[in-house]
Formats: C-alpha cells, structure tokens, sequence
C-alpha cells in the first residue's frame, strides 16, 4: 500500500486529513491487499482532493475499482451538504448517467443455436462504434420529451413495457430535468445517436447465470441458474459529452467567481445553490433522462430480435434493473442520526440501496436493490444486492465494474486484438467490434478481476453478491 | 510537427510539439482525428470553422471542441487542418470527406476534450501542450 495510507479495517483504508493540504475530511479506501497493491498514486491523490471540496460530508470514498480519472477518480463517490456543498462535472464524468441493465431471457444454452450468428444478429441490429446512427430519427420535440422524462418517454411511444420504468433508478428519469438548458449543440448530438451503444468500454453482452450464491433474493430478482441474460452498458452519448463540454468553462469561472479553493482545476464546480451549480445540474439531470432512453430503446432492439429469432414473447423478457454509475442525484441519508438531503456524485460508482428504502420498487424493498457489476470482456459479472451497510457507511454506494489496471496506450502494444478474439473464441465466447484496436484497449488483462473486485464489497458489506454470469458473446463500439 | 501519446489509465492524453502556435493547433487536430478515425482519408470538401477564445488555452480546447462537434454531427472525416489566428479567435479550414462506415469506421470515440487539464507552454522557439481526450 502508499506510504501514508492507513488500515483502518478488513478492506478498509484511510486517506488521513493532511495527505495533502486542505482536506476537509478523510478518505476512505475499500481495498484488498491484493487491490492494494494496484492502487495509483495518482488515484489516490484525487480521492484527497475530491475531500479538499466545500460542503462535503463523512468522507470521499474510494470503491475497489478505484482508477485514475478526470477531477474525480473513477469509482469515487462524495456526498455533499445542500447548503455548503458543490456539484462538479469531474464527479460526474463526460457520459452522463452511463449504467447497466440486466434482462432476464426463459432461453437456455441449447436453444441459443449457433451463438455466432445470434451475436451477428444483434451487431447488425444495434449500431455501435464511432459514426454509429440509430435507427430513430428523432423529431425535436421528441427530444424535449426525452429529455424531460427519460425512458418513460420510450415507454409511451411503445419501446418497452410500464414495469420496465419502474426497474430504473429514479423510475427511469430525474424529475429536476431542464430540458431548456440543454443547448442546440447538444440537441445535435442527441438527434441521430438515441438507440447507439457507443464505443470505448460500451458493451452488450449475452450472459448465461453460472452460479446462484443467494437462492431466495435470486428468486425475488427473477433469476435462474442455466438461463441466458442481456446485459447493457451504455450512457448518454454526444448529447451528455456535449453537455459535461458545455458547461466545464462555467463551472471553472464559477470555482473563481465564488472563491473556491481548488487542488485541482480538474474538479472544477460551484455551490449546488448558485445559478451555475443549477443550471449544470438541469442539463445533467436532462443528460440522464437521455441515457436512461437510449438503453430502453436498446433493450426494444434486443427484445425484437428474441422475439423473432427464438419465438419467445416480449414479456418475456423482463428488465431486473438499470442502474447509473456517472451522476449526481440528491438523496436522503442518515448524517449525524438526523435525516438529510445532500447531493451525491457517483463516479464510476454504482447506488446500492440496502432493505426498506422508498425509492426502490415494492418487489425489492425487502431485499435491498439489485446492482449490476459488469466484468471485463471475457470474465465473469455479477448481480449483487444493496444492502444496509452501504447506507450507514458509504451513502450507499459500490463497486461499478472491474477498473482498469493499464492505459490504454499499453493495451494496444502489448495484446492484439485478433489474438484476444481469437483466444476468446476458444472459450466459446464471440467477440464482434469494428476493430482490432477496439478488442485490445478492453482486453481483460487491461483491467483488475472482477472476482476480486466484488470479493471486496461483499466482505466489506458494500452490497452481497446473489449471482455470477459468465459472457457467451459480446458486441462492442 | 508532432506528437506523442503518454500514460493515462482511463483516458488519451497527448503531448504535441511545435515550431509555431499554428503548428501547435494543426497537430493537436490531427492528433484527435487520428483517434477518431484511424484509417484512411480523402479530400472531396472543406468547411470553415471560426472560434473565439480569452487566451490560448481556451482558444484551443474551444477549437478542438467545435471540430468535434462539426465531424460529428456533419459525419465529417477530417484529413487536413490549417488555421489562421485572427483577433481574438482563430479561422480553420478543415478538408476531408463525408463518414463511410467502411472506410473510416473503427476509431474511438472521444467524449471530449478536457478544460482544465489543457496547458500551452512556450520554450524559446518552440510550443508545447498536454491534453486529455475523454474516451
């Protein structure tokens, strides 16, 4: 471990105040020995900085997946008071409300077929990589009600079914939405793009459950061992970058402007209560709202395609969840035994909500909510559970995927991406991307394990694992 | 003119060297389109692009930021850049040809260009920048 970073509990480690000047409060690390030792100076240092903010509460956490990011790191999570605190597009990232969802399928391995050509099925029907259009086109006001309500909206229009909305983080859209503030640039951007994954990390990956580690939380879930899952990671696309680029040179000024001391310019921002702060977070929340319809309108796409290829009916294929893991969103928590309302950036962070909250749908109030970990190309994700231990120490909130290891430019000089295919395909796993360069910059060695990686929040009571997958086939960006 | 990709885990972050400012900007350009779209390029068009920045940092990182949005939107493919500093702003004469999925496709998307981690240093003749694409 760093020089500086103390062992607080199992898996548990502080970043004590003084780190580095000016921090507010200390951070807290969730990491194995293991993980410890793959920890980045540089990712430590921006969880200090990140506790340096005005208005934050508890401390700034680090999830397991912790990597080297912009402003925040990447699994970094910080919650802030209403009346002192901040909102930072550095704790909120370029792809606004990026985040997964899980569809369950009655299908299994046998009636898959040639699962060559259902993964070439799916490249064909859902676009992806750069240039990528949907099939869509978007009328303005479309794109207003999008923005203003989400994946309802898709719902209405008839691209998924009422309980899906329901299976979404915030009922599928955030009620502070501001579609005005959304600019022309952006709306551009949105027009052709609603129903693309995307490129980069963006995946859809057929899964089949391998392993039921919770049987009676896996029933309430609607998830069997043997069955074949969809699982979809995707987010706001150039309609959310264009409004994280819009609003960067604001929030800079706006850091000067209010006379915020910042340790890093990276971690630009501005009081939640000044009119930057909220005309960011209008934008943003309306960015989400079209993140949470692009993926709705995917899952339409995949649903379509099962329907007529493996004549099983639209319904199903229920939706277990979708969750955001690039937001900021106000939540209440428990601060110092008194119910308050802050405002929490997750950063490559996933909600997990523990039993009995009242955001969370009746068939997961008993159980806490699902939350969805995607693995690395090749390896295994997991579906876990929210749980109260998240809510007392981490405002609730875990892990949302591997983390990467490498950068990118040693991704692509030390594996190729023929060979990855290639060697994935013996495991019978099928691999289609654009690109070589694309297959390689995701290759699993570029990333720590994921079994390790949930290992750590279940231990560390972040939220429980309930079940593994394992990937059969996957179209990337 | 040239330049050169450094380490950075989640993220492209590319360090250009250059005899002028002119260069400086052409390079930096060419350094993003060449993520974008790796393969090969025509020139059948050109576009103008006119921006306006406080001082040079800002002037870039909004430069760069509307050529993005331009490729994007128009499904422009970019194989060429100059660019003339005017008061206050620059002009920007981009050539290339409209986006075929065959051709062109393949690249990484770029999320966007990082404000703040964007700086323009000048030793003796020579200019030097840092910047971060979001991919």
């Amino acid at each position: 471990m760093l020089q500086g970073i103390n062992k607080v509990g199992m898996h548990e480690w502080e970043v004590p105040v003084g780190y580095i000047p000016d921090m507010r409060v200390s951070g807290r690390l969730f990491l194995s020995d293991e993980l410890g030792v793959t920890l980045e100076e540089g990712a430590a240092r921006q969880l200090a900085n990140v506790a340096t903010l005005p208005g934050i509460i508890g401390h700034a956490f680090g999830m397991p997946d912790i990597h080297w990011g912009y402003g925040f790191p990447i699994g970094g999570v910080a919650a802030f008071s209403e009346e002192e605190g901040v909102i930072s597009p550095g704790g909120v990232g370029f792809d606004i409300n990026c985040g997964v969802r899980l569809i369950t399928t009655p299908l299994r391995l046998r009636d898959l077929g040639d699962r060559e050509s259902i993964i070439q099925k799916l490249y064909e029907s859902v676009p992806t990589g750069v240039g990528s259009k949907g099939a869509f086109r978007l009328s303005g006001s479309a794109l207003d009600d999008i923005l203003a309500l989400g994946s309802t909206w898709a719902i209405k229009e008839g691209y998924g079914i009422a309980e899906d909305a329901v299976r979404c983080e915030e009922g599928g859209f955030m009620k502070e939405a501001f579609p005005d503030g959304v600019s022309e640039k952006a709306r551009k951007r949105g027009i052709p793009q609603c129903g693309t994954l995307g490129s980069g990390n963006h995946f859809l990956e057929l899964q089949v459950v391998s392993d039921i580690r919770d049987e009676e939380t896996a029933k309430t879930f609607g998830i069997e061992e043997g069955t074949v899952c969809c699982m979809i990671h995707c987010g706001s696309r150039g309609l959310g970058h264009q409004v994280c680029t819009d609003h960067l040179k604001s929030l800079e000024k706006a850091s000067t402007r209010y006379g915020i001391k910042l340790s890093d310019r990276q971690l630009a921002c501005a009081p939640l209560t000044s009119p930057e702060g909220n005309a960011y977070f209008g934008a943003m929340a309306a960015a989400a709202n079209y993140a949470w319809a692009n993926r709705q309108i995917i899952t339409h796409q995949v649903r379509i395609l099962f329907e007529s290829a493996f004549g099983i009916a639209y319904k199903e294929m229920p939706l277990i969840y979708d969750v955001a893991h690039n937001v900021a969103k106000w939540e209440e928590h428990t601060v110092n035994e008194k119910l308050q309302r802050v405002c929490v950036h997750r950063k490559g962070a996933t909600r997990a909500f523990g039993p009995g909250r009242p955001e969370l749908p009746d068939i997961y109030r008993k159980t806490g909510q699902p939350v969805i970990i995607p693995g690395s190309m090749g390896t295994a994700s997991y579906l876990l559970a929210g749980t109260e231990t998240a809510m007392m120490k981490t405002f609730g909130s875990t892990c949302h995927g591997a983390g990467r290891v490498s950068s990118r430019k040693d991704a692509k000089k030390s594996v190729r991406g023929a060979a990855i295919s290639s060697e994935l395909k013996k495991r019978g796993i099928i691999v289609k991307a654009p690109s070589g360069d694309a297959i390689a910059e995701e290759a699993p060695e570029m990333y720590k394990s994921s079994d390790e990686v949930v290992r750590v929040v279940h231990e560390a009571g972040l939220s429980r694992i309930v079940v593994q997958l394992m990937p059969l086939g996957v179209i990337k960006g | 003119m040239s330049f050169e990709e450094l380490e950075h885990t989640a993220d492209v972050r590319i360090r250009v060297l250059a005899k002028s400012r002119e260069e400086l900007f052409i390079s930096a350009a060419n350094a993003m389109f060449g993520i974008l779209y790796p393969g090969e390029c025509s020139i059948r068009s050109e576009k103008i692009v006119l921006v306006d920045g406080e001082n040079a940092e800002e002037l870039l990182w909004e430069f760069l930021s509307e050529l993005l949005f331009i490729s994007e939107v128009e499904s422009f493919v970019v194989c060429e850049t100059t660019v003339q500093f005017t008061k206050g702003g620059l002009t920007g004469l981009i050539r290339g040809e409209p986006f075929e999925r065959n051709r062109h496709g393949g690249g990484r998307e770029i999320k966007g260009v990082s404000y703040s981690g964007l700086f323009i240093r000048q030793e003796g003749a020579e200019f030097n920048c840092e910047i971060i694409f979001d991919i």
